[in-house]
């Protein structure tokens, strides 16, 4: 296979500059090493956006928050367009005492330096009107009416979808396993064949230094940080209406609670080095997490969670503070871009696309504008947010959307089969553009069903369904095939 | 049937929901309509294909799908009306209720009385926080029982089972019968979860290793699981150091408990009680909801299919009277509160116009036991236990010799002396 | 001649009973037990320990890709995996009616295995 540009990865970042570049005249080719899109640390965080203010905080002269305020007014309209939710949530920064507040005066007044100017202090009153639940220690709070909250999986998807739709192909399930420099060109092996290409654009996520050093074009060192993110029951409503966000008492630990875009809560808490590739969550920083989203919200419990996970956020000089990040074309190799923001990654992906094309564009990329680029992308329905007289055109129109398959969170047989028309092959793939399995029961009740579609509509058998692509096989024999072989 | 005139609607259609609209009809309600959003009558039953069901309702033992085929027989033989591959999405607090299903699209009624049986549902990984990696692999023992009794599969060959509850050790037995190697039951207490008699049919009789005071403390495996480790705890659940065991699987179930599924109770309004999670109900299993009826494990969950079949027919009879007469006849109310060693009782509140029957969960088990009731029942027991739900019969002749101006009743256990 | 020990479960206390066995094979002495109802049901247990067999079969030319069966009346327990066995090649089609005879006498114990819901499509 022979292409223009290559763009490794497909989390939020990749799939940016994939759009991106669907705006021109230029063959592109996206590979992702997962089944399905935005499965690293795209998926694994927070979803908080439109960040700037927050990121005063790590020095405002550095590219990664020029990058994020740049972003800011950037984020809703990209939504729109390629037809994502988006919801503006707000943050309340809360501030416990005198020393909370005179940190909070001097990020307000460095903000409003750079012309930010919605930033306001919010008394202890006012805070107890907006947030009734939020703890009694707070004496008032930081309130940026900025914040927003998206879905990180679905904006990627949408991203990758739009850039397809503009001439953009998309390799799922590929790996790149060694890259060659050739005098102009690079030669990539990935798991599905070669690939040559001239311009790389390095957007693997945790690899993204691994992938660097096919070619040596590393000059930079990268820190795994791990965070947890925990998910609260729906049933909490609207406990909290904005981000909240108390400051840690103790150096890698964050405490935010705030809604996502679906209706859960999500809280992040404690950041800590950890080996790449290590998801597992302990015990004790579960319990760290709980601890911490009490001090927000005293009246949470253990039996509200309903899921935890962890995610990886790449840093450069940790030690020092989470000053810099890499978006830049190498120093070492022609043509090769590296991006990693670390945080706040999903924030800063608008800004950071644009960004990218001009850097490929000063490594020689001649970009002629494409007349056919369509910016609007529109999403599959989702059923439970329909009008009931939608819902009833669409049943009349496609009887499977009457069949309700997850009642956790009202997820019907229509909507999972448009999801795997449009490109999902696995169980979490499913989970992941339809919620189906993302409820109160975890997909306890919808995962039979769930395996017995996409064995349908992929024409393969239920034992070859996986969870997550690769070897993650959810059925390992059929009925009778053990004792058969014992006997 | 026009569905516009509906006297009784069941939400499920489970050993609760069948015989509480069978008893419904037979009670003289007219227009009783099922709603069931499997492909056929029975809910869980017909994955259930063991026995040890209508011991007591039937005097047989019977296995699932046979206890479902009587009472299904009953509701066609009664012309009960049944919505199936439905489900219900909404009900509110003035009975009006939406419903979807591919054949009619989007249903909207509003029943002259709604009974709610909808059962419950498992308690996921998700919610236990196990920490370690995020494999296939992993089920709930009750989705891993659909999986093996009505789609035809078998997970994996080498398992563990987390948690001793009923489901749990049953399906220890049937992955055995079909071929697996149950490599251990790991429960955290003491004590099985579950019945007695599964403890011995399902882990004696095919020994199968069960490790009591032990609980998985990590999940191996990145694509698929191969290992959990497991660790002794101590008598306040916590693992105890330098007890940590890996042993080697390729499935995980986990059966670490039941919730009662009261999502759309919740969305009509109906009180629930913290203790069951499941509604708050008086002996005619009325909720707080006039008109709204509940029965089976979506009030409380049971051990005996039998008694879920009982307890839905008072719902049934009680949604009957409340269709002929425009409510349920009340005399004076009685509140029940849980005592020492008590998790819970249903009915939460009482009357004093009739017989009652209790039932309630201790926290812990114990030996040599008094059972009380206020000072009108006392009762010696030699063991309680948290898997097996005590009842109580109260006769009115009891409840109406109680003192003036009594409101609160406490049920308690406290150890004999 | 020895010692065996039986779990009653008549009651949930769920006695832990040692059963005295004599040179004969026959229960002498029972020790453990809190009741006379559970000594009648472990001595009956020991002398003849008899299970409920369930099992699922295949089908062909069906929706369902099972059937749910038993024996209609309990068979030792000893013999319950062989029974698991039997079943592996069997197959059966629509239309089956709860109760109908799948395979009779299994393994000559007298119970036949028998549909326990119907298969009608």
């Amino acid at each position: 296979m022979e292409t223009e540009v290559l763009i490794i990865g497909g989390g939020v970042l990749g799939a940016v500059v994939a759009r991106e570049l669907s705006r021109y005249k230029v063959d592109v080719i996206l590979v992702e090493k997962e089944a399905d899109f935005g499965w690293g640390s795209t998926k694994t965080n927070m979803c908080i956006v439109c960040q700037g203010g927050d990121t005063l905080e790590f020095r405002p002269e550095y590219h990664r928050s020029k990058l994020v305020w740049t972003s800011m007014p950037l984020m809703e309209p990209l939504c729109q367009e390629i037809d994502v939710p988006f919801k503006r949530v707000g943050e309340l920064a809360l501030i416990r005492n005198n020393e909370e507040l005179s940190k909070f005066q001097k990020l307000k007044a460095r903000a409003e330096k750079l012309g930010m100017n919605g930033h306001q202090f919010i008394d202890q009153d006012t805070l107890r009107q907006m947030e009734p639940h939020v703890t009694r220690k707070a004496i008032g709070a930081l309130f940026d009416p900025n914040i927003a909250v998206v879905d990180p999986v679905r904006l990627t998807i949408a991203l990758i979808e739009n850039a397809i739709q503009n001439g953009v192909d998309v390799k799922r399930e590929t790996e790149v396993i060694e890259i060659d420099r050739g005098v102009n060109q690079f030669e990539v092996q990935t798991s599905r064949g070669t690939i040559q290409c001239r311009y790389i654009v390095n957007a693997a996520g945790t690899s993204v230094d691994k992938i660097a050093r096919f070619v040596d074009a590393d000059d930079f060192v990268l820190y795994p940080i791990r965070g947890y993110v925990g998910i609260l029951d729906k049933n909490l409503g609207d406990l909290v209406k904005h981000e909240i966000h108390m400051r840690p008492d103790e150096i890698g630990q964050m405490n935010i609670l705030t809604p996502s875009v679906h209706g859960n809560l999500f809280f992040g808490t404690t950041m800590q080095p950890a080996m790449r590739g290590d998801y597992s969550t302990t015990r004790k920083i579960a319990q760290i997490g709980l601890k911490n989203l009490q001090k927000i919200v005293p009246d949470l419990s253990e039996k509200d969670l309903i899921n935890a996970f962890a995610g990886f956020l790449m840093f450069r000089n940790w030690e020092v503070g989470w000053h810099e990040c890499v978006v830049q074309p190498s120093r070492k190799v022609p043509r090769f871009i590296n991006i990693c923001i670390g945080y706040p990654g999903v924030s800063a992906a608008p800004a950071t696309g644009r960004e990218v094309i001009e850097l490929l564009q000063r490594e020689g990329l001649k970009l002629e504008s494409n007349p056919k680029f369509n910016p609007t992308r529109k999403a599959p329905p989702v059923f439970n947010q329909l009008s009931e007289e939608k819902q009833r055109e669409l049943i009349s129109k496609d009887m499977r959307y009457g069949h309700v398959v997850c009642r956790c969170e009202t997820v019907t047989e229509g909507e999972i089969v448009a999801a795997i028309q449009r490109g999902a092959t696995t169980l979490d793939g499913i989970k992941f553009r339809t919620r189906a399995g993302m409820g109160r029961c975890q997909g306890g009740f919808c995962t039979p069903r769930v395996v017995k579609i996409l064995s349908r509509e992929l024409g393969v058998n239920e034992g070859k369904i996986t969870k997550k692509g690769w070897n993650s096989h959810l059925l390992l024999y059929k009925s009778k095939e053990l004792i058969e072989a014992q006997t | 049937m026009k569905y516009s005139e509906i006297d009784v609607a069941v939400i499920g259609s489970g050993p609760a929901g069948m015989a509480a609209a069978i008893k419904a009809k037979e009670e003289g309600a007219e227009h009783v309509l099922i709603f069931e959003r499997q492909e056929q009558l029975g809910g869980l039953l017909h994955q259930c294909i063991h026995n040890g069901f209508g011991l007591l309702y039937f005097g047989q033992d019977l296995t699932g799908p046979e206890y479902a085929h009587r009472f299904a027989e009953k509701v066609r033989d009664l012309g009960i009306e049944v919505l199936l591959e439905t489900m219900v999405t909404q009900i509110a607090s003035d009975r009006k209720l939406t419903a979807i299903n591919n054949r009619n699209g989007v249903i909207h009624l509003q029943p002259k009385s709604i009974i709610l049986t909808m059962g419950c549902r498992e308690r996921s990984r998700g919610q236990l926080a196990i920490p370690g990696t995020r494999p296939a692999g992993i089920f709930t023992a009750g989705t891993a029982q659909r999986l093996v009794n009505v789609e035809g599969f078998v997970p994996g060959k080498r398992v563990v089972i987390l948690g001793s509850g009923d489901i749990g050790m049953i399906m220890a037995r049937r992955l055995t019968l079909e071929g697996a190697e149950v490599k251990a039951v790991v429960e955290i207490l003491p004590y099985v979860g579950g019945l007695t008699r599964n403890e011995v049919q399902c882990l004696h009789d095919f020994q199968i290793p069960l490790l009591l005071q032990h609980t998985v403390t990590q999940i191996h495996g990145e694509q698929r699981i191969k290992a959990v480790t497991i660790a002794k705890v101590d008598d306040e659940k916590r693992p105890i150091p330098n007890t940590e065991k890996t042993i080697e699987c390729d499935t995980l179930l986990l059966s670490v408990g039941l919730i009662p599924e009261n999502e759309l109770s919740r969305m009509a309004g109906v009180e629930l009680d913290p203790l069951t999670g499941g509604p708050m109900v008086d002996p005619f299993r009325e909720t707080n909801v006039s008109g709204i009826f509940a029965g089976g494990n979506v009030v409380h969950v049971h051990d005996l299919v039998d008694h879920v079949s009982w307890e839905a027919e008072i719902a049934g009879a009680s949604a009957a009277q409340f269709v002929r007469k425009g409510k349920v006849e009340k005399k004076k109310k009685i509140l029940i509160k849980p005592g020492e060693n008590i998790r819970y009782v249903v009915p939460q509140t009482i009357h004093t116009q009739q017989d009652v029957t209790l039932f309630a969960r201790v926290k812990e088990m114990e030996e040599n036991v008094q059972l009380k009731i206020g000072d009108i029942l006392s009762q010696p027991l030699r063991v309680v236990k948290p898997g097996e739900m005590l009842r109580m019969e109260l006769s009115q002749s009891q409840l109406t010799g109680l003192k003036e101006g009594t409101n609160e009743l406490m049920v308690e256990c406290r150890k004999r002396r | 001649m020895g010692e065996e020990m039986v779990i009653c479960i008549g009651c949930p206390l769920g006695c832990r009973t040692k059963l005295r066995i004599d040179r004969r094979g026959e229960v002498a002495k029972v020790a453990g037990n809190k009741c006379k109802e559970g000594r009648q049901y472990v001595v009956e247990e020991y002398r003849n320990p008899v299970r409920t067999f369930t099992a699922t079969i295949l089908t062909e030319k069906s929706i369902r890709p099972l059937l749910p069966v038993r024996s209609n009346r309990p068979i030792l327990k000893s013999k319950l995996k062989e029974a698991a066995r039997t079943l592996i090649q069997k197959k059966v089609k629509p239309p089956i009616k709860m109760g109908q005879v799948i395979l009779p006498d299994i393994l000559n114990t007298g119970a036949d295995v028998i549909a326990t819901d119907d298969l009608l499509n």
